[in-house]
């Protein structure tokens, strides 16, 4: 157990002078949308891929944010997309995939995108055979993008099984990142739904033996990143086509950062120890960025950078 | 990255030494940790709740045996399947399991001693606190308001597939990887994933 709470740094690159104005209404569509603006790296050979969550609406909003999505894509061209459940809303009809994925991502899909999902209380189990989905027929699997392992888990329905499964993966897994994603945050500051404490109980003694660097989920409608915890990063990225506006519980101890006013993606990238994410909003805006530095598994002296927020 | 230049520029003796210290302390820490990293378990049974799990394993691993048998003879889902592929198989695939199971009765695998086993084992799970949140999210949050409590009906998609919390899951007795425990209210059904018929439930389950 070589980790970890000093080893990973996160160095927030963008103050606020950094986040946008506003310049436009995505819903009432008025004026210009603010220009597309990249703080990622953005090189040759790095992992790139952008994080939703909660999107299966299929609702005028998802499809906005879809569109902001692409406007990035043709800056950053990442190369898949980590889901983080309830892929879709209500019925799950053969029609319901097409209105509330198939349409809504068409021009990714078209660019050959590749959606990897995990599934959310609203899901069933079956979307694991959906061809878009890219879930090899299961319901929790690991699939590998250069030095980064990613394990997409079924929170849902965390049994004796999966987490042997689990442990088995990470305990041989030699990634120089391993990240998790699933839908159940086990930190957040939700008001509606908050810490699931039950599942972490489960996954974060196993996060901590096997050296996870980043969690992603979902569940709750709002963007958050939570402050490490054991020196794990916590990412909520729940807004992908549901908002609960104002949900997230002011002064929170767990924020470091939060965004519950609107819609939001995030886009990530990894290039060798760092992995750089910045959150974009459905106008547009850049909400939140930094970088998490690994420096456990840097080839340089493993200094110690403190945490600094970006506003 | 103005940031970490000056952080390089910054690196002195004295920041070093506190930095292998600083190391050194952590490797003190991860030790223990080892013992604070354990994945919680399940408090062993007695000898009669062994038994009435086991019995319990076996009715329904005996459920997913005759719906194994039955998917076995339909076309395969493949692990790239259209929307349209998925919806006909699952829709198959419940007819038929409802023709198999055209008899079955609600207490069949969840009988009477089993019942009372698995409320034990949710009351010992939820206490105080818990069991009040988790009564709120259930009855309160829950969108499960449509499913049937019928044996051999199928639950409806669109209602929510409420987290088995994974505690409870350690501690209750092991399903096949066909079958899901679900909670609608204060009851406890067995689903299965596939096909999403309703194959036993207890009503009260949910102190």
């Amino acid at each position: 157990m070589k980790r970890r709470a000093a080893s990973l740094m996160l160095v927030i690159l963008f103050a606020a002078s950094n986040v946008y104005s506003q310049t436009r209404s995505a819903r009432n569509g008025s004026s210009s949308p603010a220009p597309v603006n990249i703080t990622l790296p953005n090189k040759e050979g790095s992992v790139r891929f952008l994080v939703i969550g909660d999107t299966g609406t299929g609702s005028d909003e998802q499809h906005e944010l879809a569109q902001v999505m692409l406007r990035y894509r043709q800056v950053f061209p990442f190369e898949f997309v980590l889901m983080m459940g309830d892929n879709m809303y209500g019925s799950e009809k053969a029609v319901d995939y097409k209105t509330k994925f198939e349409n809504v991502y068409k021009p990714l899909l078209d660019q050959k995108v590749k959606f990897y999902a995990s599934l959310g209380n609203h899901d069933e189990s079956n979307q694991r055979f959906y061809e878009f989905f890219n879930m090899e027929g299961q319901e929790y699997y690991r699939f590998k993008k250069g030095n980064v392992s990613f394990y997409s888990l079924n929170s849902n329905y965390m049994d004796k099984r999966q987490v042997e499964w689990l442990n088995e993966k990470l305990a041989t897994d030699t990634a120089s990142w391993k990240i998790a994603f699933f839908h159940h945050p086990p930190y957040s500051s939700g008001g509606k739904h908050g810490s699931d404490d039950k599942l972490r109980q489960i996954v974060e003694p196993i996060f901590l033996k096997h050296g996870v660097d980043v969690v992603f989920a979902g569940h709750e409608h709002f963007y958050e990143r939570i402050k490490p915890q054991k020196g794990i990063y916590y990412f909520i990225s729940g807004s992908g086509g549901k908002l609960r506006k104002g949900d997230v519980k002011k002064g929170s101890p767990l924020t470091e950062k939060a965004y519950d006013r609107d819609m939001s993606f995030m886009l990530v990238e990894v290039n060798d120890n760092q992995l750089h994410f910045q959150v974009i909003s459905r106008p547009g805006e850049t909400v939140d960025s930094g970088v998490i530095v690994n420096a456990g598994k840097s080839n340089g002296n493993g200094r110690v950078i403190t945490s600094s927020s970006g506003d | 990255m103005p940031f970490r230049g000056g952080m390089k520029t910054t690196l002195s003796k004295s920041l070093a030494v506190r930095i292998m210290a600083f190391a050194s302390a952590l490797a003190v820490a991860s030790t223990s940790a080892v013992f604070a990293y354990q994945v919680p378990t399940a408090p062993p049974l007695s000898e009669n709740d062994k038994q009435i799990a086991v019995a319990f394993e076996k009715r329904v691993k005996q459920y997913a045996k005759l719906r194994e048998d039955l998917e076995a003879k339909m076309p395969k889902l493949s692990k790239e399947a259209k929307p349209e592929e998925i919806e006909t198989h699952k829709k198959q695939f419940q007819e038929r399991v409802r023709q198999a199971r055209a008899g079955a009765k609600q207490g069949e695998v969840f009988t009477p001693e089993a019942q009372t086993l698995i409320r034990s084992m949710i009351k010992k799970e939820f206490k105080g606190r818990e069991r009040a949140e988790f009564r709120d999210t259930v009855l309160k949050e829950a969108d499960t308001k449509g499913v049937p409590l019928r044996v051999n009906y199928p639950y409806p998609e669109s209602g929510e597939l409420l987290e088995m919390p994974p505690t409870l899951l350690l501690r209750l007795p092991q399903l096949p990887k066909q079958v899901r425990y679900r909670f609608v209210g204060r009851n406890l059904l067995l689903v299965d994933r596939e096909n999403g018929l309703i194959v036993d439930y207890m009503t009260n389950a949910l102190p």
